[in-house]
């Protein structure tokens, strides 16, 4: 059987902060067009994982291949240009700027250079916002509202279209449904369903297991900075959560021979 | 019955927009209350085209530090050591005029120059060491403080022989020669008052249907004339006042400039974009590939220059550099940007703010020293003005929540 290449595969990543051992190891494989589901207790090590992806961390150790071709990223910004794109858990959004600001925030469009100065094209940008809101369905009455003063699913729904403003490959979501109400949650869910119509890959952290088994095609589980489970998410939701809640817990470890010192 | 509604959702809009801006008309508000008080008090003296003039040009450094002051404010910093590094470049034109011999027009933008490579310094400290600005420019306060001295210390005053520096604080833009009606008005000035008034209109109607082209939500026709009708007033009259007297000032000439070129920046360029997220949220702007040791950079880089500027100004006000120069500048102009609407919090805060802010601050002074009133009461006065700013803000951000 031949696989296609992976869109994304990391392997054996580690990182320390200090003497914290955030992730000792991790493999991580997504395939094109599929949505994969990243759970684990709180420190278990998934948004740092996530950050390695998406250049907001480097990591000590460990590899990444887009596209199977081996990859440095080294910044935010590198792995923006390769077409990756992170919704932090904290949305990463400038609450002092309005919607169309906060989509094209450090990817302005120009509408002339004057030298070194750059001006802006708000229009442009405003008008591109918009169509870019409902295109996801995103019901904001202005693309100059002041984010500060949005609901908090708005906000989220911001932070998702900021990340796939610009024809991205993969998005990263850390926590999209956190604090968030049942019915925005359903738009949350609605909108990563779309995503992957759309083409696009997706990975997404939750400790909401209904979420991840509505949306996910396959799942890992981290524990203590280690992968303890990986599979397709299948079966009833109620013994795919029991299954899942075990492997969180520590009850039980796919790979337990590896990783550990 | 439709007109009616009309009305209703006329206020509905009014009071939106007014909630919404509340900060910025209640900075217009106290400004025209001041002017209103000021004029009864001294009887019409603090009107008086003199004294408005007078005014101008006695405020210009301060008002221009407060534009790079409020910059600062902006990206979450302060800058403590700009009235001593205002002081001390002041010093540096007149030894570059004076002592090096070399011409204004080489002397002025080698100061500035001076004033943006000295921005580098607390800019370094602050973005590459991480340490507070609050205490990277107190060592900047002392450290100018004594390099004015040393300056000074041979010469004492260094008196400024040069008309043309001298002019830049205490002259006037000339007059179209040969125009015989209304004597004793600076023609240029009006002319130049009803040219602003044009071009703001012509803009903003412009502005309006291009908004619209895009369906995108513009004021009710009502407001939007309102506006035009309430800056063509404000600008009219500032125009005519000034021209009763010697016209506009090369002084009011430098402000204009700077409001101009800093307003563009903020609000139209990637920088001033990038500038305000920084304020707003340093992680989120460093995540979106925006560099925030850059901006630190660049904005104490402008707050430096600005200094040199506001040295050149008051240098060329008093036609010498003295020991004592800018001391408390640093104080008015962080004092003006408050007033001016800048946030505590980090990215909020406008030019046109931090200006009108500055002018409150010296029209304080100003009618306060016509009034006979003890330098005392004044700081408490303004002392009022600036925590009443301060309460005002953190009054309406809450609101908002
Ligand atoms: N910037 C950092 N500095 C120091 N330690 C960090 C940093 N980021 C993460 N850690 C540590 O690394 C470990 C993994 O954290 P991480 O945020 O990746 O967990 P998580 O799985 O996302 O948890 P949660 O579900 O609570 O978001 C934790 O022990 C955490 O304290
Ligand atoms: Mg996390």
């Amino acid at each position: 059987m031949i696989e296609a290449t992976p869109i994304v595969e990391m392997r054996n990543i580690k990182k320390n902060f200090g003497g914290v051992r955030a992730l000792c190891g991790v493999d991580l494989v997504l395939k094109r067009n599929e949505v994969l589901g990243l759970v684990g207790d709180n420190a278990a090590g998934k948004s740092t994982l996530m950050k390695i992806l998406s250049g907001a961390y480097i990591p000590d150790g460990g590899e990444i291949f887009i596209e199977g071709k081996k990859t440095h990223i080294a910044s935010p910004s590198d792995a923006r240009r390769i077409g990756i794109e992170m919704v932090y858990q904290d949305l990463a959004l400038a609450d002092n700027l309005d919607v169309a600001a906060n989509v094209f925030l450090g990817r302005e469009a120009a509408s002339k250079k004057l030298g070194p100065i750059s001006v802006m094209d708000k229009h442009y940008m405003e008008q591109e916002t918009k169509r870019l809101l409902d295109r996801l369905k995103i019901d904001i009455s202005s693309v100059r509202s002041i984010v500060e003063r949005l609901s908090g699913g708005q906000r989220q729904a911001i932070a998702i279209v900021r990340a796939t403003a610009f024809n991205n490959k993969v998005t990263i979501m850390d926590e999209p449904t956190a604090a968030l109400s049942v019915a925005a949650i359903r738009k949350v869910i609605d909108l990563i369903n779309e995503l992957k119509a759309q083409g696009n890959s997706i990975i997404i952290i939750s400790h909401r297991l209904e979420d991840i088994y509505e949306v996910s095609d396959r799942m890992i589980v981290l524990r203590q900075g280690r992968k303890v489970r990986e599979c397709p998410v299948i079966g009833k939701l109620d013994e795919f959560r029991e299954q899942v809640v075990a492997y969180i817990i520590g009850a039980r470890d796919d790979f337990a021979e590896r990783g550990v010192d | 019955m439709g007109t009616r509604r009309s009305g209703i959702l006329f206020i509905k809009e009014a009071k939106e927009m007014l909630l919404n801006n509340i900060r910025e008309f209640g900075m217009y508000i106290v400004l025209f209350v001041i002017i209103i008080i000021f004029t009864i008090t001294t009887k019409g003296a603090f009107i008086s085209s003199r004294n408005i003039s007078n005014l101008l040009n006695q405020g210009g450094y301060i008002a221009v530090l407060a534009v790079g002051m409020t910059l600062v404010i902006i990206i979450r910093h302060i800058d403590l050591s700009v009235g001593y590094l205002s002081g001390f470049l002041g010093a540096v034109a007149a030894i570059a005029m004076v002592s090096w011999h070399l011409p204004v027009y080489i002397a002025i933008p080698l100061v500035l120059l001076f004033g943006a490579i000295a921005g580098l310094a607390p800019g370094f400290l602050v973005a590459k060491m991480g340490i507070p600005a609050f205490v990277a420019t107190l060592a900047g306060w002392l450290g100018y403080r004594g390099a004015l001295q040393l300056a000074t210390m041979r010469t004492g005053t260094i008196i400024i022989p040069n008309a043309a520096f001298n002019a830049i604080s205490n002259g006037y833009i000339p007059d179209i020669p040969g125009i015989s009606i209304l004597p004793g008005v600076h023609k240029l000035t009006l002319i130049l008052g009803v040219l602003v008034i044009l071009l703001f209109i012509i803009n903003s109607i412009k502005d309006r249907r291009k908004t619209q082209s895009y369906n995108f939500k513009v004021l009710p026709v009502e407001m939007f004339i309102l506006k035009l009708v309430f800056v063509s007033v404000v600008v009219g009259c500032i125009a005519w006042v000034l021209s009763g007297y010697r016209g506009l000032s090369w002084t009011a000439v430098i402000i204009l400039g700077v409001i101009l070129i800093y307003n563009f920046i903020m609000t139209q360029t990637f920088l001033g974009r990038h500038i305000y997220a920084v304020g707003g949220n340093p992680e989120a702007a460093e995540l979106s590939g925006i560099s925030v040791k850059k901006i630190t950079y660049v904005v104490f880089s402008s707050m430096g220059m600005l200094a040199g500027l506001s040295g050149i100004m008051f240098a060329s006000r008093l036609q010498s550099a003295t020991t004592t120069a800018g001391q408390l500048f640093e104080l008015d102009a962080i004092a003006a940007a408050f007033v001016g609407g800048a946030s505590a919090t980090g990215g909020v805060g406008k030019v046109t703010g931090s200006i009108i802010g500055a002018f409150v601050m010296m029209s304080l002074t100003n009618g306060m020293n016509l009034m006979g009133i003890d330098i005392s009461y004044q700081y408490i006065v303004r002392a009022a003005v600036l925590a009443g700013a301060v309460i005002f803000d953190v009054a309406t951000r809450n609101r908002k929540k």
